[in-house]
């Protein structure tokens, strides 16, 4: 059991204390004090060595972090141009693994995105069926008088009715062509009147 | 890749208004199929009544009921024809087909009216046919009436590709022989010559 008088003293040397610290002026304390000469004596590297950074990352919720920084005022003040210029995007290409790259992409969902029929559109068949096989093999699996006659009646009779419609339109003096087709095939016509590249 | 020569313009005719000289053939050749199936329809009409009755049948042109039945079956034929598919045997041949006046396919009893009305444009030593060539959609009184159009709708580029395709296969003889790729040169309404 403690002596009474221990404990007497101990309480009167806490009062004492608090009536101290509620008299203090901490403020002014302080502001006597010479911060810079007291850090001066502090070695900050001695400190860091002893500090345990892992630990302390760990205990910093870094998404709580960045959920309160605001990038794009951040973005503004970086010039991304000079930082650029000193990538090697060759280098960078080099440790790249693009199947790696290609197998994580959703090549279905890219394809999605492509208008096919504007790509179709600008493919010279010309050019392609006379520098590849497709000429032979479209021959040997469509060819035949009846297909070639057809052909060939069609042609000349839309040659014809161009030759009647142009003179008819000279003869009307008529300075603006009607609309070529009808309004809901006119996207189909005009990409079939593309030039081709 | 680089085109050797520019392809001819009918190419890209695909979905334009059909013209004036596509049509005529067109209907030509159905008159001549009409007329054909219905002559051979009345011959086995004849044969056979005559192998039933033993009296030999003879057909006058100037019959009036055989007038009637023919009028009918012409508005079948076409009727029938433009309902079901948007073209005739002559229009198959030509490419071209009947679409609503938007382009849109045609509705059934829209071909039926339109095979109706067909016989309007005949009138007035055929004036009607006149919007063929002087209307900017290339539309008869009977398209006006029935709301629709004519317009090419065969596949000029598989045509161009089946032509290239020939003639790189008779291109080591050095023989040109296919008109069709012969670049006969036209130019389609609203586009650059």
């Amino acid at each position: 059991m403690a002596d009474p008088v221990e404990v007497l003293a101990q309480q009167v040397a806490e009062r004492v204390v608090d009536l101290i610290v509620t008299a203090l002026d901490v403020n002014a304390l302080v502001a006597r004090i010479d911060l810079n000469a007291a850090l001066s004596n502090i070695d900050v590297n001695e400190i860091l060595t002893k500090v345990d950074v892992n630990a302390v990352l760990d205990r910093v919720d870094v998404n709580s972090l960045l959920d309160r920084v605001d990038v794009n005022p951040l973005l503004d003040r970086v010039d991304v141009n000079p930082l650029l210029d000193r990538v090697d995007v060759n280098r960078l290409l080099d440790r790249a693994d693009v199947d790696e790259v290609l197998r994580r992409a959703d090549v279905a969902a890219v394809l999605a995105r492509v208008d096919v029929n504007n790509v179709a559109a600008r493919i010279n068949m010309d050019a392609l069926v006379e520098q590849t096989d497709l000429g032979a093999i479209i021959a040997r699996s469509s060819g035949g008088a009846a297909s070639e006659a057809l052909d060939a009646a069609r042609s000349q009779a839309v040659g014809l009715d161009e030759f009647v419609d142009r003179w008819v339109t000279r003869l009307l003096r008529r300075r603006h062509p009607g609309p070529p087709a009808p309004s809901a095939l006119a996207p189909t016509a005009l990409a079939n009147a593309q030039p081709e590249p | 890749m680089t085109a050797r020569s520019r392809p001819p313009g009918w190419v890209s005719a695909q979905g334009h208004y059909a013209g004036a000289v596509s049509r005529f053939v067109a209907y030509a050749l159905d008159l001549a199929a009409s007329t054909a199936l219905f002559t051979l329809g009345l011959a086995a009409t004849a044969f056979a009544v005559q192998t039933i009755t033993g009296h030999p049948v003879s057909w006058s042109k100037s019959d009036v009921v055989i007038a009637v039945i023919f009028a009918c079956w012409q508005f079948f034929y076409f009727g029938y024809s433009w309902a079901a598919s948007g073209k005739t045997f002559g229009m198959a041949i030509l490419g071209v087909r009947v679409v609503r006046a938007d382009g849109s396919d045609l509705d059934p009893w829209r071909g039926f009216l339109r095979a109706l009305v067909f016989p309007l444009s005949f009138l007035f030593f055929g004036l009607g046919f006149l919007g063929i060539l002087v209307q900017r959609e290339h539309r008869a009184l009977h398209d006006l009436i029935a709301g629709t159009a004519v317009i090419y709708a065969w596949d000029a580029r598989a045509a161009r590709l089946r032509f290239l395709a020939r003639e790189a296969e008779v291109g080591a003889s050095g023989v040109p022989q296919d008109p069709v790729g012969s670049g006969h040169a036209v130019e389609l309404p609203g586009q650059a010559p």
